[in-house]
C-alpha cells in the first residue's frame, strides 16, 4: 500500500514539475532569440511575422517543436527553433502566452 | 584643353537623357511589381470572408477548442492575426509544408481568393463579434 502511495506521489510530483514552465526564463530566451521579429510582447508589427502574444501555449510549443524537427518547413524558424531545448520551448511558449493579447477567438 | 571641356559638355547634356532612358522603361515594371505585391495581401474582402467560414468556425470559432488528431493541443487564435500570415499559413498547408491533416484538406479546397477573403475577415478582429 505504501509503495503504491509512494509511486502515485512520485508520478504526481514528477508530472507537475514537467508541466510547470518558467515564464521568466522564457522571457530571457525570448529577448535573445524571438524579440527581433516577433517583439518582446509578441505583438509583431511586421505582417509576415505572426502575433504570438496571448496565443495558446501548447500551440506555440507544438509549432516550435515542428520547426525544430523539420515537420514544419521554414528556413528562418528552423534555425531559431533548432537552438532551443525542449525546456526552452515550453518556457518561451508560456512567456508569450502570458503576454497581453490582441488575438481573439472570432465567432 | 578643349577636349576635356567638350567631353564634359557631352556628359552634362547626355546624362539626363541616359538617366531618363534608363528610368522610363523601369518605372512601369516597378509599379506593376509593387501593385502585384499589394494585391496579394490586400485584395481580400472581409464581408466575403465572413460567408466562407463554415470550415473554420467549428474549431477556430470555439473558445478553448483543442484539436485531437494527431496531437492534442489548443487550436490557435486567429482573430486579429496579420492577414498576410494567415494567407501564408493556408498556402503552406495546401503545399504540404505544414502537416496538420484537417488543415491540409481544408486549405487544398480553398482558392487564392478564398484565402485572401478569410484572412481579411479573421485579420480584422471586431470587439462586437470576438471574445478572448
Amino acid at each position: 500500500m505504501n509503495r503504491v502511495l509512494t509511486a502515485l506521489l512520485v508520478v504526481f510530483c514528477g508530472s507537475s514539475v514537467a508541466i510547470a514552465a518558467d515564464i521568466r526564463g522564457g522571457e530571457t530566451k525570448a529577448k535573445e532569440v524571438c524579440q527581433a521579429c516577433h517583439g518582446l510582447d509578441g505583438n509583431s508589427q511586421t505582417p509576415d511575422y505572426p502575433k504570438l502574444g496571448g496565443q495558446q501555449p501548447d500551440y506555440l510549443a507544438k509549432a516550435l517543436r515542428d520547426y525544430k524537427s523539420g515537420q514544419r518547413k521554414n528556413p528562418i524558424m528552423a534555425g531559431f527553433a533548432g537552438s532551443l531545448s525542449d525546456k526552452d520551448i515550453e518556457n518561451v511558449a508560456a512567456y508569450y502566452a502570458s503576454q497581453p493579447s490582441v488575438l481573439v477567438v472570432k465567432h | 584643353m578643349t577636349t576635356p571641356k567638350i567631353a564634359l559638355a557631352v556628359i552634362l547634356v547626355a546624362a539626363p537623357v541616359l538617366v531618363s532612358a534608363q528610368g522610363t522603361p523601369a518605372a512601369p515594371a516597378q509599379q506593376a511589381a509593387a501593385s502585384g505585391q499589394t494585391a496579394t495581401t490586400s485584395n481580400g474582402d472581409s464581408a466575403a470572408g465572413a460567408r466562407k467560414t463554415q470550415m473554420c468556425a467549428g474549431c477556430h470559432g470555439i473558445d478553448g477548442w483543442r484539436t485531437a488528431y494527431p496531437e492534442v493541443y489548443h487550436v490557435p487564435k486567429i482573430g486579429g492575426q496579420h492577414p498576410a500570415y494567415i494567407v501564408r499559413a493556408l498556402q503552406e498547408y495546401k503545399a504540404g509544408e505544414r502537416s496538420h491533416p484537417s488543415m491540409r484538406a481544408i486549405a487544398a479546397s480553398l482558392s487564392d481568393q478564398d484565402m485572401a477573403d478569410l484572412a481579411a475577415y479573421y485579420g480584422s478582429a471586431s470587439p462586437q463579434t470576438a471574445s478572448k
